[in-house]
């Protein structure tokens, strides 16, 4: 799931700073984006858009901070929308239904908590990479 | 390129197993959610029947409920409409009314049949109840009214006779939200069309149903409880401008004078 590699240099103190709030920035618009699930994306862009002419190793975490958001967004997207149907209009409360909104608490818990060690790692300077995020990050963010 | 698109769709089906597998517990009983099911609906129809035919006379004479049929069933079939779903109950009462009930069950008072000029006039109220039968609108409406709690409580046999009296007092002066009653009104002309009917008797009933409407006659519950009927004939004559309308009458002359004869008092 998740994979400590050598980054291409050493990064400096401050850069792993830098690069730990990309993910601490998703965790605190987590919280205050329940249950709209676009804002967290919104921060994490924000973070990620102000980020965009910073070093190689603070761009690629907020990439995969971003990009491990946008993923998130569907499919919790899905679930509130769903959630708004059933307030709103006669659909009903399926199995379906609360199968699904078990399934994102468990995988948004997931990503909750491999976003607080990525962060506490990226922190220490370490470099983590997240399968397929981290595959992605590697397309898009280039030296 | 190979490599991400094998773990996109590794996370993708994950996802949908952990989905799948979630599915296998039965969440709805551990979580007690009660849910409105075509039993309930069912239950609560036949509850609230039997209260409408304890309290008032049913008309069950050939020459009546033959007349009432031939209209439905002519509506029913030229709108591909489960004729078996609709169960049309005619009462004795001198209100102006016509009202669904859940289930498909449908009341209609005496009163209606004797203040409709002709046969379209009925025809246009029995659509526009067959409407709100169709689109579910009675159970919607109770739903939004009385609470989840309530209908399956009622259904169930245990409610009290006031809850029952009361959601049976709310059906038959049932006032649906201007949108309800609008998709309803189009509805009922849709079926007129189909069943070739013309819808601008269904306007003028409402139109006349209006010029009574302030003087809050007791037996114009149907108008009552169905505001603005001026604004309803207005759009429904609009609504029928374009539409090229064949006439057909359902039941002959004599078969609808004989309906009529029936309520002389």
């Amino acid at each position: 799931m998740i994979n400590k590699t050598q980054f291409a240099y050493e990064p400096g103190e401050h850069e792993a700073e830098s690069a730990s709030h990309s993910y601490i920035m998703s965790l605190i618009a987590i919280i205050a984006g329940v249950p709209l699930p676009i804002l967290n994306l919104i921060a994490t862009l924000i973070f990620y858009l102000g980020n965009r002419k910073s070093t190689y190793f603070v761009r690629w975490h907020c990439t995969q901070a971003l990009l491990s958001q946008l993923s998130m967004l569907f499919i919790n997207s899905y679930g509130f929308w769903w959630t708004i149907s059933i307030i709103f209009t006669d659909e009903k409360i399926t199995n379906h239904y609360i199968s699904y909104m078990v399934a994102i608490v468990v995988f948004n818990l997931i990503e909750f908590i491999t976003t607080i060690y990525t962060a506490i790692q990226v922190g220490k300077g370490k470099h983590v990479s997240w399968w397929f995020y981290g595959t992605l990050t590697n397309m898009i963010c280039k030296p | 390129m190979k490599k991400l698109l094998f773990q996109g769709a590794i996370i993708i089906i994950v996802f949908l197993c952990s989905w799948f597998c979630f599915t296998q517990i039965n969440w709805v009983k551990i979580f007690h959610v009660q849910q409105l099911t075509d039993e309930t609906e069912k239950k609560l129809g036949d509850v609230l029947l039997d209260v409408v035919l304890k309290s008032e006379d049913e008309i069950k004479t050939p020459q009546v409920n033959n007349a009432i049929d031939s209209i439905v069933n002519h509506i029913c079939i030229k709108n591909n409409i489960d004729r078996g779903q609709i169960k049309i109950h005619v009462v004795e009462k001198d209100e102006i009314n016509a009202f669904a009930m859940p289930n498909g069950h449908l009341i209609v008072y005496s009163g209606l049949i004797q203040n409709s000029e002709n046969q379209e006039e009925l025809t246009g109220v029995l659509c526009h109840e067959i409407a709100h039968i169709q689109l579910n609108h009675v159970m919607k409406k109770l739903l939004s009214e009385m609470g989840l709690s309530v209908l399956i409580t009622l259904s169930s046999g245990n409610g009290s006779p006031i809850i029952i009296k009361e959601a049976l007092k709310k059906l038959s002066s049932l006032t649906y939200e201007r949108g309800l009653e609008k998709e309803a009104d189009l509805k009922a002309v849709d079926y007129m069309i189909k069943a070739n009917v013309n819808p601008s008797s269904f306007a003028n009933f409402l139109f006349r149903q209006s010029l009574n409407e302030n003087e809050s006659s007791k037996y114009l519950q149907w108008a009552s409880s169905h505001p603005d009927s001026k604004d309803r004939s207005v759009y429904i004559n609009e609504y029928t401008k374009n539409k090229s309308i064949k006439s057909v009458s359902v039941l002959s002359v004599k078969g609808w004078e004989d309906l009529k004869k029936e309520f002389v008092q």
